[in-house]
Order: C-alpha cells, then sequence, then structure tokens
C-alpha cells in the first residue's frame, strides 16, 4: 500500500462543489430572510409615520380668546338669577351674544373685514356657544359683567393653523371662507388666536359630527379602562385556576382532550362570534344594559380566556418535572407543590401570556360592535359620574371610537381617529413594556 | 443474613405502566440501620420498585401496583394511608441534583415548614443545621445559607438534597442513582455520607455501579426485566452468585 492510498479527500484549501453549493444555499436562505424582516420594519415605518404625521396635531387645539360683555337683557331678562329661569336661555341666544362679542372685538382692534356677521361667527366653533352657557350657568353672578375667555375655533380655521387648510383649498370648500382665515391672521397677530397643548383631547367626551374641534376620547379611554378591569378581575383568576386544574390535577383521559382541542380552538374563534354570544347571553338573557362596559369585558373576558389558558399552561408545562418530584418528595401535597414551586416559577410566564391578551382585548373592535358600543356617547355616563351602578350605563371604547371616527366625514375626524390610535398605541406600549418588564424581574432560572 | 428487625416488606408486588408489566412479582424484605442497595441494568426496574417505597408512582396516571407493601407492618397502599403523610416518613433523594431555585436555608426549611415540625424561627435554625450537618454540608453552606441552592456544585446540590431529606426525620431514606450525576470526588463525599447515614435511617439506594454497591451496601437485591432475580449479603453476591444472570451481570455479560 502506497502512502498517498490513504488520502480520500482533496485538498481542504480548495472548496469542493457540494460545500460551495451548501454554503450559496445558506446565503440565499439568510438573504430572504433579511428581506423579509426589512420589509417587515419599512411597513411598520410608513404605518407609524403616517398615524404620527396625522394624528399628533390632534393633540393641538387652536383657541380664541375673546373679551365680551353678558348683557343681563340677553341671558336673564328677569333678573332674577334664577337657575331654571336662566335655562330657558338655549345656546342660540348664547351664539348670538358670542358672536356679537367677536364682531365687536374685532371693531375695538380695527381689524376690518367685507364678511358678513353671520360668517364671522362662523370662526368660533358650534361647541363654544355651550361653553359659554355652561360658565354661566355655573356662575350666574358673570351676567352684566364683561369677562375674558379662550374659547374654541372651527375645525377649518383650526386645520389653517395645522397645515389643513390654505386659502386655495378655502376657495373651494363651502365651510369655511378666505376672508376667516384674514380674521385669523390678524387675531393671530394680535395674540388672541394661539394653538396649544389640547388636554380635552384626552379628558372630553365625544362630539357630534359638525364639531370635531370639541370631540375627545374621555369617555371612550375610560371605558376602556374599565373592560380591562372586568377582563382582568374575570379572566386572570379563571384563566389560571382552570390552566392549573388542567395542567396539575386533571386526569389525563378523553374528556381533559377535548377539552384542550376545544380551548385552542377557541383561541382561534373569529373575534365577531364573541359579540354574538355575548349579546345572546348578556343582554337577551341576562339583560345587562347594552352598550355597557361590564357587558363589553365580560364578552372581552370571553374571547380573552383562551388567549391566558394556552401560555399559561405552557408555562406551567416548561416547569421541570423535577421540581414537582423535589416537593412531593419532602411530603408536600400536590396543592402545596403547585402553589409552593411551580407557580411562582411559571408566573412570569403566566403574567406575559395576561398581559398580551389583555392587549388583544384592548384593541378588539368587533364584539364590541355587536353589543352596541358603538353607540355616540355624548356625556360621561352616569356610571362614571354618579352611583348608577358601576359599569352600568353605556359607555364606549378607544378602538370603537376609532372606527367611529373614521366613519365621518369630516376630514378633521382624520387627525382625530389618528390621534385616538397614537393613545391606543401608548397603551399597549406601556401594558407590553410591563410584560417585558415582569417577565425580566421574576424569571428565574432552575 | 443476619437476623436485623424488618423496615420493609414486600409482597407479590406487580408493577404496571398501562401494558408495560415493569415490576414482576417481586419479595423482598429491607432491614432497618442497613444499607440495601438495588443493581440490575438499565430499564430493569429498580426505581419504579423504588418509587413504589414511598408511592412517587401514583403521580403517574398510568401506573399500577398491586401486592402489599409494608412499613413497620403496615400496609402503605392501604386506602387509609395519605401518600403526603407517608413522604415524609419515607424521604427521596433523585438522581439529577434538584435543590428549590431557593435558598439553601429555604431548601433544607421547607419539608419541616409543611409539616409543622417547628414552632418557632429558632426551632427552624435547629433543624436546618443538623439537618446540613448530617448531609456534611453545614460548612460549606453556613455562610451563605440566604444564596440559591442551585448555585452549588453538584455534589453539593445533591448533599443538600440529603439534607433536605432528612430534614423531615425520616425513617427510610430512598436514593436513586444519587451519583450517577457527579465526579468522582462528590461521589466519594455521598458515599461516605451513606456510610453515616446508616446509623439512623433505613437507606435503599438504586445504582448502576457495581463498585458503587460493593462498597456502601450491607446486602444487594439483583433485578433483572423486572424480575428480582437474588438477593442477599452484598458480599455473598459479589463473591458467589447462586443466579447464572447474577453472575453475567457481576462479570460485565450482560448491562
Ligand atoms: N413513566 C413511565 N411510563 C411508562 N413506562 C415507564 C415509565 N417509567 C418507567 N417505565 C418503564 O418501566 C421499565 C422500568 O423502568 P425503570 O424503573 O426506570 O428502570 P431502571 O430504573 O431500572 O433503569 C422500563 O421498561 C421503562 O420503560
Ligand atoms: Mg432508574
Amino acid at each position: 500500500m502506497t502512502a498517498h492510498s490513504t488520502k480520500k479527500h482533496g485538498s481542504l484549501l480548495v472548496k469542493d462543489a457540494r460545500t460551495q453549493r451548501r454554503n450559496n444555499a445558506e446565503l440565499r436562505f439568510r438573504a430572504y430572510g433579511l428581506t423579509a424582516v426589512i420589509v417587515g420594519i419599512l411597513a411598520l415605518i410608513v404605518l407609524l409615520v403616517s398615524i404620527f404625521s396625522n394624528g399628533i396635531s390632534a393633540f393641538q387645539q387652536t383657541k380664541l380668546m375673546i373679551t365680551l360683555e353678558l348683557p343681563e337683557a340677553k341671558l336673564d331678562q328677569k333678573g332674577q338669577r334664577d337657575l331654571d329661569v336662566m335655562k330657558k336661555v338655549t345656546t342660540i341666544g348664547y351664539s348670538k351674544v358670542l358672536g356679537n362679542g367677536l364682531i365687536d372685538q374685532l371693531d375695538r382692534l380695527g381689524i376690518a373685514t367685507d364678511l358678513k356677521d353671520k360668517d364671522v361667527r362662523e370662526i368660533l366653533s358650534k361647541e363654544s356657544a355651550a361653553t359659554l352657557r355652561d360658565v354661566v350657568l355655573a356662575d350666574p353672578s358673570l351676567i352684566g359683567t364683561t369677562v375674558t375667555m379662550e374659547f374654541l375655533v372651527n375645525g377649518r380655521i383650526d386645520g389653517y393653523f395645522k397645515g389643513r387648510v390654505d386659502r386655495a383649498s378655502a376657495e373651494l370648500d363651502k365651510n369655511v371662507k378666505p376672508g376667516q382665515l384674514d380674521i385669523a391672521d390678524a387675531l393671530t397677530e394680535h395674540g388672541l388666536m394661539y394653538t396649544q397643548f389640547n388636554l380635552d383631547f384626552i379628558l372630553a367626551p365625544d362630539a357630534s359630527d359638525q364639531r370635531p374641534e370639541a370631540a375627545g376620547l374621555g369617555v371612550a379611554i375610560l371605558g376602556s379602562i374599565y373592560m380591562m378591569l372586568v377582563v382582568l378581575f374575570v379572566a386572570l383568576p379563571v384563566g389560571v385556576a382552570a390552566s392549573i386544574y388542567l395542567e396539575e390535577f386533571a386526569p389525563k383521559n378523553r374528556l381533559t382532550d377535548v377539552i384542550e382541542v376545544n380551548i385552542s380552538n377557541l383561541a382561534a374563534v373569529p373575534s365577531i362570534v364573541y359579540g354574538i354570544l355575548g349579546l345572546a347571553i348578556f343582554i337577551n338573557m341576562a339583560q345587562f344594559n347594552q352598550s355597557s362596559p361590564l357587558v363589553g369585558g365580560l364578552v372581552l373576558t370571553l374571547m380573552t380566556l383562551p388567549r391566558i389558558i394556552i401560555p399559561a399552561r405552557a408555562a406551567l408545562k416548561s416547569v421541570p418535572p423535577s421540581i414537582r418530584d423535589a416537593a412531593l418528595g419532602v411530603g408536600a401535597s400536590r396543592m402545596q407543590t403547585v402553589f409552593h414551586h411551580v407557580l411562582p416559577l411559571a408566573a412570569p410566564g403566566i403574567l406575559t401570556g395576561v398581559i398580551i391578551g389583555l392587549g388583544q382585548a384592548l384593541g378588539e373592535t368587533a364584539p364590541l360592535l355587536l353589543i352596541g358600543m358603538v353607540a355616540f356617547v355624548r356625556e360621561y355616563p352616569a356610571a362614571f359620574t354618579a352611583d348608577a351602578g358601576l359599569f352600568g350605563e353605556a359607555s364606549t371604547a378607544l378602538p370603537v371610537q376609532v372606527f367611529n371616527w373614521t366613519q365621518r366625514a369630516d376630514p378633521a375626524f382624520v387627525e382625530r381617529a389618528s390621534g385616538a390610535i397614537i393613545v391606543l398605541l401608548v397603551f399597549l406600549l406601556i401594558m407590553n413594556a410591563l410584560a417585558i418588564f415582569l417577565r425580566r424581574r421574576y424569571e428565574r432560572r432552575w | 443474613m443476619t437476623d436485623l428487625p424488618i423496615k420493609i416488606s414486600a409482597r407479590n408486588v406487580d408493577v404496571f405502566y398501562g401494558a408495560i408489566h415493569a415490576i414482576k412479582s417481586v419479595n423482598v424484605e429491607i432491614a432497618d440501620k442497613m444499607v440495601t442497595s438495588f443493581i440490575g441494568p438499565s430499564g430493569c426496574g429498580k426505581s419504579t420498585f423504588l418509587r413504589c417505597i414511598n408511592r412517587m408512582n401514583d403521580t403517574i396516571d398510568v401506573c399500577r401496583v398491586t401486592g402489599d407493601i409494608l412499613i413497620d407492618a403496615e400496609d402503605i397502599y392501604d386506602r387509609r394511608v395519605d401518600p403526603v403523610q407517608l413522604r415524609a416518613k419515607v424521604g427521596m433523594v433523585f438522581q439529577k441534583p434538584n435543590p428549590f431555585p431557593k435558598s439553601i436555608y429555604d431548601n433544607v426549611a421547607y419539608g419541616p415548614k409543611i409539616h409543622g415540625m417547628a414552632r418557632n424561627k429558632t426551632d427552624l435554625d435547629e433543624i436546618v443545621e443538623k439537618s446540613l450537618r448530617r448531609a456534611a454540608l453545614w460548612d460549606e453552606a453556613k455562610d451563605r445559607l440566604q444564596e440559591p441552592g442551585t448555585g452549588l456544585s453538584g455534589g453539593q446540590q445533591q448533599r443538600l438534597c440529603i439534607a433536605r431529606a432528612v430534614a423531615t426525620e425520616p425513617e427510610v431514606l430512598l436514593m436513586d442513582e444519587p451519583c450517577s450525576a457527579l465526579d468522582p470526588i462528590a461521589t466519594a463525599q455521598i458515599e461516605q455520607l451513606i456510610d453515616e447515614l446508616r446509623s439512623s435511617y433505613s437507606v435503599v439506594i438504586v445504582t448502576h455501579s457495581m463498585a458503587q454497591a460493593s462498597r456502601v451496601s450491607d446486602r444487594t437485591a439483583f433485578f433483572h426485566l423486572g424480575e428480582l432475580v437474588e438477593y442477599g449479603d452484598t458480599s455473598h453476591i459479589f463473591t458467589n452468585p447462586s443466579d447464572k444472570r447474577t453472575e453475567s451481570y457481576i462479570t460485565g455479560r450482560i448491562g
């Protein structure tokens, strides 16, 4: 046998064809993966940019400062400051007083215009007369005096300051006249018209389609928070108890197999089906109030339960059996084993599942539409303000409010809807950050 | 065989995992204050039989045990017996060290706590110290009682598990291949420990190392395919086995 006959492989310095092909395949696969990631990130960036560029302005609002007289002759003819009598003067009456105040102010400042008085008045939001009326009814002693107050301006004028409206588009738009924009510019020069942070967007209730400038998210946020509380306090204990029972106590037989398969199926059921279920059970059978956060919360609970149970079971399953053996071996009961050893180790996983489930519930719209949470809610529901039964009265929710606003004609609602999405995203971000924090904080190794 | 009081006695024990017949009609009497080792090729049912003695098999759904196992002449499979109480009396150490992911102190204190063995913190401290001393871990662990038990070395972890098992004052100590995951030095330490534990407990140890069986045990039982083939004094089994299968196994021809 010659020396070189043991040499079955070629030189290691030259790649053979097979290795070359394998390396190429790997390179191609990496390229596909990277492309997929980049496409995903680009889509996310486009989404965020479009939402933020449309919506961030919802957190700003243009206001007009007016100094005006509150004539007794118009607002309280009898002069007795009797609230019941004063309430007979509607917003139409206040609207005239306010409009005249604005016209007087323009005269005082020497701002000339060839617009009709009616058009000048329309610079103000339709909401501002109601604002004035509320202030006066709250403090009747203001009548007869001169007050200086901030008022919302009409959505088109607000849009002018946010770049949505300009003189060219105003020519074509029957809801705004270039003359009004001239007045707005003049008032801005006097420092009386300005754009500032809009806390009301977060606190105020919704407003009708005529007055986007007054629409806020207050009721929707509160409704969403109440629903999340219902989900948390019902779905968390029920879901965790169910997963512990199924994972640690239930015998493994035909019945538990069927239950297991069905839980997985339930997690995949389209959410709108839960809306139909909720309508049948909670509204038709249990006679709860339609559109109430209680019903909404219970429907979302039904939807969230399987989505909590599945990760909770996975978390319990991932606790090594040796820990259970150790506990049982020193004479712990099964219950002690679970609650002293298994559950603490599974807790971070369970919590993460719960928070992700809550996040999904927070963004869910379809089932809420079916139980009537799409209702237009102009006022804070009594449930939130008085003792009319917690969770009892009609409310709305953040994603439904987004849906609602996108349905409306006025382009100013596009801004509002995007703003609402930003609020929703912030809530989701907070919840996800919490999930990550809890996982990091309580994750223990074994 | 010398005449020592019988601690555990098994009569016609059969164990089934569903259709698998894992233990076939085993009869054995295990003496008190002695080390008894179970040897045999892998899969012959040593662990299965050991787990019958503290009813750990109850946790496996498909497992079914027939026959009688008596400890101190009481049938531990009697309906009135609560396995939780039984396991306080029959401690167990597992193949892979499995301390709780808690502090060293809590690992040892857990059993006494749930069995209400300590009235106050001082009692508990005492039990922890005594158990760690028994397990020859006190000197290494006394300054780091609040550190996690999982941070110890493998051999220390196994001694911690022994301390945890003896903390509930068991009468029988079951060990399932306690050294198979350990290096020779740690193994020697555990073996020495087993030698010391002999005076207080009835120790039953499963091992795949015949050298270990001959070093630590007084009596040896040889299992093969679910049957107890031969049982007797360790010296006798290793020098003069009466069954051909035992002989083949200890001379390395099967297993
Ligand atoms: N949990 C179980 N389920 C089903 N069969 C098992 C289980 N545990 C052990 N067995 C079977 O029982 C037999 C004995 O196993 P075991 O007692 O672990 O053997 P050893 O400890 O002697 O290696 C083996 O055939 C094994 O496959
Ligand atoms: Mg084994």
